[in-house]
């Protein structure tokens, strides 16, 4: 059961990081709830104050403007599912969110939530971290747009003040390239997931561009540098022969500890696995 | 779980067996401990656990019983404490060895850290994660102030 | 500034006007309560079940405005304004639904506790897509659990119901 909290609706982010001032700890910001009422209910964590932020308008929208896609926050999983202008431009990304937890998880819990809620097993921000994704934070003085590498500090931690809404999120549209996200686990949530997105230069032949990122085996999802290096510039070949190799660097650098989700070393695994699997797709897409 | 890790210190045996038992000096170099107190020298002691990840706080009040001690060589300790507003008990089962000559000493910490409870199921990686980070800043914290002042 | 998490925040009323099965209600719930338990205990519709709690099981299944949703970790006061739909409003007049005449015929349960969930959940499948795959209906189903019955009878009543209703379709 929950314990007894007061609702606060405001409708302007203004109003929302007002309250968010008033309150400090003892208020938290409610969308979905799919995480927060969760541990709410078990008692982990305890509020005095909602704030309700359903009600602020213009939220949850997906647009194509310059160059760039625009979320809304508030966009749930399932209408990022059937956004016609996600399905055209990242075919990929609406592959991941059709796959995030359950139907009803879908249906009610929203993108901005799940990364604000920085739970470690969970998929959006693995993907995101390799589209170069940028995160608008907005409170009542203006706002800022937050690299998504600078996003997740730790477990359940992100770089969000205290004040702030994550109001959009911003992927650069990326002309040619393919991209391939790939989860694992065999609990309700993700034990490890991997996100690959490659750009083919040389006439096709070689990687300009690849980004490697690991998620869900660590406390917070991060893009392995050493490993994107190691294929960047060479031949589709070498890369295919190297990806083994870059592989094991991300299961190194995927901070995976033994737990019941699969020990470290059975994770550093799955990772180097879904790394070569994530990249034949993505070089295959792209 | 268990931790096990071994620093070297800049010190005299006699000055780190000293220090071990300065019980607030001491509980100063664990991260998250604060309120020490002696509830019977050299036997029972106090301290409350604060631990922080995210927004989730645990408060552990711990009751601590020194069950084994040789003079200037090892000490075994007992702590456990329930935080009644997460269904959870935290229990550490601390051994500390010392050996050396002159002015290095070899301490050596070992623990065995049980979480119980709701934590326990809901977040067992995350509670890894943070006792080794105790650990390791307890290690530091202790070899800092051993080799700061003597 | 900051006030103290855990001092107690003071009762609130919010106005909670929605339909259930067709039928209007005005009720007062507090913020916590949760759509299962108003359900389940003020309107006495004790179809959907509390079984895992953690809306991973999907025995709490409700459709609000015809979506899926877990009652179990969604507010009562998330229900304004809108219309719920649980297993006891599927039937019309005593006919049973298609999927619940399925279910019976081809065996899909036997304690009976995720049916509901299930069937709710496999109606808006067939709403949104006459004619699934055998895939098409797993991906959809993924979060309803079954101790029972190893799902096979499951599938089968579903595609059964779904033949059906599609050769109706054709008739009408």
């Amino acid at each position: 059961m929950l314990r007894r909290f007061r609702l606060e609706e405001p409708d302007t982010i203004q109003a929302a990081s007002d309250l968010l001032v008033r309150f400090g700890d003892a208020a938290r910001l409610y969308a979905g709830g799919t995480e927060l009422l969760l541990v709410m209910k078990e008692g982990l964590v305890r509020y005095e104050r909602l704030i309700n932020i359903k009600q602020i308008p213009n939220l949850n929208q997906v647009k194509l403007e310059n160059g760039a896609i625009s979320i809304g926050a508030l966009a749930t999983h399932r209408e990022l599912t059937v956004s016609p202008a996600l399905r055209e431009s990242l075919p990929a990304f609406v592959q991941m969110e059709n796959n995030v937890a359950n139907i009803r998880v879908r249906e009610v819990g929203t993108i901005g939530g799940n990364l604000c809620f920085a739970e470690p097993h969970a998929d959006p921000g693995t993907l995101l971290l390799v589209l170069g994704a940028g995160l608008i934070a907005a409170k009542k003085t203006g706002q800022r747009e937050i690299p998504v590498e600078n996003f997740f500090r730790d477990a359940y931690e992100t770089c969000l003040e205290s004040d702030e809404l994550l109001t959009e999120i911003r992927i650069p549209r990326t002309s040619a390239g393919g991209v391939a996200y790939l989860k694992f686990g065999y609990l309700e949530r993700p034990s490890v997931g991997v996100a690959v997105r490659v750009e083919l230069g040389g006439g096709g032949k070689s990687i300009a561009e690849a980004r490697i990122a690991v998620g869900c085996a660590g406390p917070a999802p991060k893009r392995v540098e050493e490993a994107e290096a190691l294929l960047k510039g060479k031949s589709i070949e070498e890369a295919t022969r190297l990806i083994e190799e870059a592989g094991g660097i991300a299961g190194r650098a995927s901070q995976a500890i033994s737990d019941l989700h699969g020990s470290q070393e059975y994770k550093e695994h799955i990772v180097q696995v879904l790394v070569k699997r994530a990249f034949q797709q993505a070089v295959q897409k792209s | 779980m268990r931790f096990e890790k071994e620093i070297e210190i800049v010190n005299s045996k006699e000055n780190v067996w000293r220090f071990l038992w300065d019980v607030d000096r001491f509980i100063a170099c664990v991260p998250g401990c604060k309120e020490a107190s002696t509830v019977e020298p050299g036997k029972q002691y106090a301290a409350t656990m604060v631990e922080k990840v995210g927004p989730f706080r645990v408060s552990f009040p711990l009751r601590i019983d020194v069950v084994e001690s040789r003079e200037l060589a090892y000490i075994k300790a007992l702590a456990a404490g329930s935080d009644n507003a997460v269904g959870s008990r935290l229990k550490v089962e601390l051994e500390v060895g010392l050996k050396g000559d002159g002015n290095r000493t070899v301490l050596s910490l070992a623990a065995s850290v049980d979480v119980l409870g709701k934590l326990a199921t809901l977040g067992h990686s995350i509670i890894k994660r943070k006792a080794d980070q105790v650990m390791e800043e307890f290690a530091q914290a202790l070899k800092q102030k051993l080799e700061g002042a003597a | 500034m900051a006030t103290a998490s855990s001092r107690r925040a003071e009762r609130q009323t919010i106005a909670l006007s929605f339909t259930v099965n067709g039928r209007d209600y005005d009720l007062d719930v507090e913020p916590q309560e949760l759509l299962l338990d108003v359900i389940r205990d003020r309107l006495g519709l004790t179809g959907a079940k509390r079984s895992c709690d953690v809306q991973v099981c999907g025995a709490c299944t409700l459709l609000l405005d015809g979506r899926p949703v877990s009652a179990c970790t969604l507010p009562a006061f998330e229900a304004r304004g809108k219309k719920v739909l649980t297993i006891e409003g599927l039937a019309e007049n005593g006919t049973l639904h298609p999927l619940q005449q399925a279910f019976i015929e081809h065996g899909g349960f036997q304690c009976g506790f995720c049916t509901p969930g299930m069937i709710l959940t496999a109606k808006l499948l067939l709403d949104e897509n006459p004619d699934p795959t055998e895939e098409e209906l797993k991906h959809f189903m993924h979060g309803n659990i079954c101790r029972c019955t190893g799902y096979k009878k499951i599938v089968e009543s579903i595609l059964a119901a779904a033949k059906k209703m599609r050769a109706a379709a054709r008739k009408a």
